[in-house]
């Protein structure tokens, strides 16, 4: 399920947890053409453990997942280890229930597709930058 | 015939021709010496925003700078970028994906086109989406696939010298997105279609009424030969009540108005002007009448609120089924000078204009003391090119047009509207 796809520093790591696989290689593309190291991750059941081994600075998270909603993902990470991990979170429908659950939930960013790369790399810089360093494996 | 003649060598033709310094020019048009060497010795491609910077700066119309069929692509990729709103300087490599890329920018074009096409008919069920799971998911579909390929198209467009790995994998990935697309679009209309023949059980009578009087074309040949006496069958197949009561009132309105200006007056009349003696004088009379009896003229009538009591709609010029339309449409701007007749040139967001005449004139003769009713008309008319016209759209959920003074909300287009 995992597909590692980093490549070399220097703008740290983000985890994508996507389903759509052409999305997830247009995303990974933009953000490592930007220096990002990427990593993918299809699957809403075992994404939880997925932000475990990948210990990103940044996790770009789309809501429509298999297995567990992205709400539910959001969800484990605010409860888990790193509360204050940056969540940019991915959505197609931009309705107001959705936008409101998500900042509920401690999403850092929503943006709803289609969006711009531009936007896109933007948001991801900006919160790399207030976040938090992870703890030293 | 026009000369099958490079861009780069119609602009360096021009340059000369002017006398212009290489580097005069490229200051004038923000590029450097060398790169504009580039362009005039075809080296590079060209279009978009930095071909209408050099055409004005060499005082000639772009059109006549650009190659044969390249104009038009470059402006589809560009105007597909732009509804999407890509940064201004991205814009700018709309020349080039069109001239490397000419059948993904056909794909680009055309899709742009057909989101368009789709835009009118979200219009009708937007307020209906959070209660429709099975067409928010259809919607969900198709904006994670526009998603997919506008991503993909912005990474052609501005990643020179892309890997050829990546290259194939991102037109792979293109060609089965933009499939995809067409299938969803496939899936949305059928939809549509099942929505629209369950019934008018869920439908306000107003919409009813809209619905009833589109799928006649607002116009009854009935009403023209029998007048008021055909109203009861034309409406006796409205369910609800209160929409069949409500269709009468419209159908006996329209009655009255063939009465006073009969078909083959308007038939024979090209403007409204030449209406206006037979009318009376009555201006919203000849509107409303050319509007009914041409199926080639939209017709749009407001009341005071700016609610539209009347819409029809033309083939290119979009109405919304529900909700407002267009603060810019001259029909408002009618209702603000009462009495007083506007024709105005106005352009659709897809760059078509047309000739729109409007009045605004009391419902019913005034009184002193009463309240005076007001009605808005307005009359759309397709005309070819006429030059400067006023920017209008089909309201500002569906609209694309970016700072907008007279949005009020944004566009499910763009997703931002500003």
């Amino acid at each position: 399920m995992n597909r590692q796809t980093s490549s070399q520093p220097p703008g740290g790591r983000v985890l994508l947890i996507e389903d759509e696989q052409n999305i997830a290689t247009a995303i990974a593309f933009i953000l490592q053409r930007e220096g990002w190291r990427v990593s993918t991750h299809g699957d809403g059941t075992t994404a939880l453990a997925a932000v475990e081994r990948h210990r990103p600075d940044v996790v770009v998270l789309d809501v429509m997942l298999p297995g567990k909603s992205g709400f539910d993902v959001l969800g484990g990470i605010r409860a888990g280890a790193r509360p204050d991990l940056p969540v940019l979170m991915l959505t197609a429908k931009g309705q107001t229930k959705d936008r409101e659950r998500a900042e509920a939930l401690g999403a850092s960013r929503f943006m709803t597709k289609p969006f711009s790369n531009r936007e896109l790399v933007d948001a991801v810089r900006v919160l790399a930058g207030s976040a938090a360093p992870p703890d030293p494996v | 015939m026009t000369r099958h003649v490079p861009t780069g060598s119609r602009i360096r033709e021009r340059r000369l021709s002017l006398s212009v310094k290489q580097t005069d020019l490229a200051a004038r048009a923000g590029i450097s010496p060398s790169y504009l060497n580039l362009i005039e010795h075809n080296r590079r491609a060209i279009g978009g925003g930095l071909l209408t910077r050099l055409a004005e700066a060499l005082d000639v119309d772009r059109a006549a700078l650009a190659e044969d069929g390249d104009a038009a692509l470059v402006a589809a990729v560009e105007a597909a970028g732009a509804a999407r709103g890509i940064a201004p300087r991205a814009l700018e490599d709309a020349g080039d994906l069109a001239r490397r890329f000419p059948e993904w920018g056909r794909v680009i074009a055309a899709q742009a086109e057909a989101m368009a096409a789709q835009a009118r008919t979200i219009e009708a069920m937007a307020d209906r989406l959070s209660h429709d799971p099975t067409l928010a998911d259809a919607m969900h579909e198709l904006l994670s696939t526009v998603s997919v390929v506008r991503s993909t198209a912005s990474i052609l467009a501005q990643t020179p010298g892309i890997d050829r790995n990546w290259l194939g994998r991102f037109h792979a990935n293109l060609d089965a997105d933009s499939r995809r697309l067409a299938d969803g679009a496939e899936a949305m209309v059928a939809l549509f279609d099942r929505q629209a023949s369950r019934g008018a059980d869920h439908l306000l009578p107003s919409e009813a009424v809209s619905r009833f009087l589109d799928a006649h074309g607002h116009r009854f040949d009935a009403l023209e030969t029998n007048g008021p006496a055909a109203i009861p069958d034309l409406v006796a197949g409205i369910d609800d009540p209160a929409a069949r009561a409500m269709a009468a009132e419209v159908l006996a309105r329209d009655a009255e108005d063939a009465a006073r200006l009969p078909v083959a007056a308007v038939l024979a009349a090209t403007e409204p002007d030449d209406l206006i003696a037979a009318a009376g004088g009555d201006m919203a009379l000849v509107l409303r009448r050319m509007g009914i009896v041409d199926p080639g003229r939209g017709l749009v009538v407001a009341d005071a609120s700016g609610a539209l009591v009347r819409r029809k709609p033309v083939a290119g010029f979009a109405l919304p089924v529900v909700g407002a339309g267009c603060p810019l449409w001259p029909v408002f701007a009618a209702l603000g000078q009462p009495g007083r007749p506007v024709a105005t040139t106005v352009e659709t967001p897809d760059g078509a204009q047309w000739r729109a005449h409007a009045v605004a004139a009391p419902l019913a003769p005034q009184t002193f003391g009463g309240m005076a009713v007001m009605r808005a008309t307005m009359l759309l008319t397709r005309v070819g090119m006429q030059g400067a016209a006023d920017p209008v759209g089909p309201g500002c959920r569906v609209c694309p047009r970016e700072g907008c003074a007279a949005r009020r909300e944004p566009s499910v287009l763009s997703g931002r509207g500003s």
